[in-house]
């Protein structure tokens, strides 16, 4: 008897355990729900906790949450952060199945048409403080003409060059023309300093700048064409790639060794001096300004076509609202702050983004003036992410893969292309 | 009934490790099953049955053969190099001399932080450019120019495999050493009076008892080599290209990148297969050559 009374004991005790293992979240949301109510009855307003997901991290939205939960007591935060680009789509993916995402999300170029389409976000289309959002920036927010996400700024991005290095190596005036980057680059390596360093481990950006030039200025809507069937990525990428092949590879100014490096490596090898120009943007800005006796400033990659020079950059993330939240009005209230002035100011002072909402006066650093002015504002910045409509991130790993194979020497532009025209095939059939 | 209660007592204990292992194992496996005969995108619940549509398309899938081809490659090779440095390493670990225990310690040691850890952290050493340390010791100390080491196609998978060998090998040497000081010294006593040298006290005593660990110590490396993720994927991102693409990079860049969870799910499932069919290969064989030898 005793026996059976201690095995009954041993038992009770595995499955509680088991038991309690397995209803901890909801057990916790039963207690903050009633802890809810009961300051519900003795204060005013309902004490909410909002959540957030975001690929900023806390120190940059400090500002602009403290300044919400300065003009609203009685919300607080729940802040969660994932570096970008994957880790932050793969939490959020995970959190979006479980049903636990968090009220307030932030909706990627890259995960935009998933986010949108599985009815995850809210359509806050028809909200008053979407018109302070830049037409511009819609777009890629938005599905059927309906915006699921809101953001106040934008990026623009170039190459950051070292004044120092430049004036070492004899060069007096800066390249307006593709055929004097090259020149440039060339009288770098005579001078014995390394031209430049290009993340080859992610979409290169002297594609994307070629691309603007040579295919999008004569044909503003060439991937929409590519993706309904019209045209191919052949079509309008092998040139650039022929011409990137013949010019920066066949020259070795960039060299296969390149791969190898990481986008913090590269941006480290340029503060130390190492290397004369790198791909940055203003998330560059903070660690450069702050190297000792590093003079530099920005310029864009000119293409053979005279005057049609583009930058690299895109809208910024856009905050989004659950379309499962419990706190609906709450969340709401904290995307209407991030676009009144204050709230402009606050998420300037944190992120240190390039603002781009209407009515509000953008700082950006000098070196980026030119930039920001040329490229963003008139609207001559590219990103292949934020113009194709489906598949980005299938479609950039095969970008990555053909660039290196052919930095290698294993396969031909004309192979690469087809690559890429392979992988939108497989895609759309999937 | 005594005795019955008795069995079932034992199973009680049994139970909270099986909840876990079923909820952890058991339930995933099933659902990544059911789940590569579906187009499941990974956002949206509303998926549908293609058969087996998903297992068709993977064998056509560049990445996933690269992947199977460098996955093998890294497996074979890092075990046959760890086995071969441990042996010796575990024998010289069990003489008796002065530092013995910090040099047991310091071997043990790139076993403990996470491969992740280990990789970014050689990831600096094998940098490419000029300024990484491996090309400035080549440079200052043999004047050599610098190296590709992530880059090249063959020096990326060497790097890895070289990574892998170095954080493992002072794990396995300490089993193997923890097997070596389980065999009675009078076996060596008796053969050293019988004229038998040091080389032949370790070809015909050590080796052939050391069977056992061998046994273990190639299975989870064999496991583990091809479940590998974290090494090759801080140090070459699994470039140049697909060369350094492991099986499981592939899966991850299928499902989650791509939103293919369906064609991801079922090559974990044809991934599974492989490691049991090779796993249970190898532990049968190995265990068969311990009979043999005892």
């Amino acid at each position: 008897m005793r026996k059976t009374g201690f095995l009954l004991l041993i038992l009770i005790v595995a499955v509680s355990l088991a038991l309690s293992a397995c209803g901890n979240a909801s057990d916790g949301g039963k207690q903050s729900g009633a802890g809810d109510q009961a300051s519900g009855e003795s204060g005013k307003q309902e004490k909410v906790k909002l959540s957030i997901l975001a690929w900023n991290n806390e120190t940059e939205m400090k500002p602009v949450m403290d300044g919400f939960m300065k003009k609203y007591p009685n919300i607080s935060f729940d802040f969660q952060f994932a570096p970008p680009v994957k880790d932050y789509i793969a939490k959020l993916q995970t959190m979006l199945l479980s049903d636990s995402a968090p009220d307030i999300f932030i909706i990627a170029a890259e995960n935009r048409n998933e986010v949108i389409d599985s009815g995850h976000a809210l359509d806050l289309t028809d909200y008053p403080f979407m018109d302070v959002m830049l037409d511009s920036n819609k777009p890629m927010l938005s599905k059927n003409g309906r915006t699921y996400a809101f953001t106040n700024n934008g990026w623009v991005g170039g190459w950051f060059y070292n004044k120092d290095l430049f004036a070492k190596a004899g060069i007096t005036k800066l390249p307006t023309t593709w055929d004097e980057f090259v020149e440039v680059c060339l009288k770098l390596k005579e001078a014995g300093i390394t031209p430049l360093y290009d993340n080859m481990q992610d979409l290169t950006q002297i594609h994307s700048s070629l691309y603007g030039n040579m295919t999008l200025s004569k044909d503003p809507n060439f991937d929409e064409k590519i993706f309904s069937g019209e045209k191919t990525f052949a079509d309008g990428w092998l040139e650039v790639f022929k011409l990137w092949k013949k010019d920066m590879i066949d020259k070795k100014i960039i060299t296969p060794d390149m791969i190898g490096l990481t986008g913090d490596q590269i941006e480290s090898e340029f503060t130390l001096g190492n290397v004369a120009m790198f791909f940055g943007g203003p998330w560059s800005i903070a660690k450069l300004s702050a190297t000792p006796n590093l003079n530099f400033s920005m310029i864009p990659v000119p293409g053979p076509v005279p005057g049609e020079t583009y930058y690299v950059g895109a809208p910024g993330v856009g905050f989004a609202v659950n379309s499962k939240t419990k706190h609906k009005e709450e969340a709401l209230k904290f995307i209407e702050y991030l676009s009144t002035q204050e709230g402009l100011e606050l998420f300037y002072q944190g992120t240190g983004s390039i603002m781009t909402a209407k009515g509000f006066e953008a700082k950006v650093h000098p070196s980026m003036q030119q930039a920001y002015e040329e490229g963003l504002m008139k609207g001559k910045i590219y990103l292949p992410m934020v113009s194709w409509p489906r598949h980005q991130e299938a479609l950039r790993n095969q970008f990555v893969i053909v660039t290196q194979d052919m930095a290698v020497g294993k396969i031909t532009p004309e192979e690469a292309v087809a690559a890429i025209d392979k992988k939108l095939k497989e895609m759309e059939n999937k | 009934m005594v005795k019955f209660l008795r069995y079932l007592q034992y199973e009680v204990f049994l139970l909270p490790i099986l909840i876990i292992y079923t909820l952890f194992t058991i339930v995933p496996l099933i659902r990544s099953f059911e789940l590569s005969l579906t187009d499941f995108n990974g956002y949206s619940t509303d998926y549908h049955f293609v058969g087996l549509k998903n297992y068709i398309k993977l064998f056509s899938d560049d990445a996933i053969v690269s992947g199977i081809l460098f996955t093998l490659t890294f497996a074979l090779c890092s075990t046959a190099l760890i086995t071969v440095m441990a042996i010796p390493l575990a024998i010289l670990l069990d003489q008796n001399f002065f530092t013995k225990h910090i040099h047991r310690a310091l071997f043990f040691f790139p076993s403990i932080p996470s491969g992740l850890l280990l990789a970014f952290i050689w990831g600096f050493i094998l940098s490419p450019v000029a300024s990484g340390v491996f090309n400035t010791i080549l440079r200052e100390v043999f004047g050599l120019g610098a190296q590709p080491w992530l880059s090249d196609p063959l020096l990326a998978k060497l790097s890895t495999i070289i990574v892998a060998v170095w954080a493992q090998t002072g794990w396995h040497a300490v089993l193997y050493l923890a097997f070596l000081q389980s065999i009675p010294k009078d076996y060596f006593e008796a053969a050293a009076i019988d004229g038998a040298s040091r080389l032949q006290q370790i070809r015909y005593i050590t080796l052939p008892l050391l069977a056992p660990a061998m046994t273990v110590s190639v299975m989870l490396l064999l496991t583990g080599g091809l479940k590998v993720f974290e090494i090759p994927f801080a140090l070459t991102k699994g470039g140049p290209g697909f060369e350094t693409h492991t099986i499981t990079q592939v899966i991850v860049l299928r499902g989650i990148s791509e939103t293919q969870f369906g064609l991801a799910s079922a090559m974990s499932v044809v991934f599974f297969l492989i490691v049991l069919v090779i796993a249970c290969f190898q532990v049968t064989m190995m265990q068969k050559r311990e009979e043999r030898i005892q």
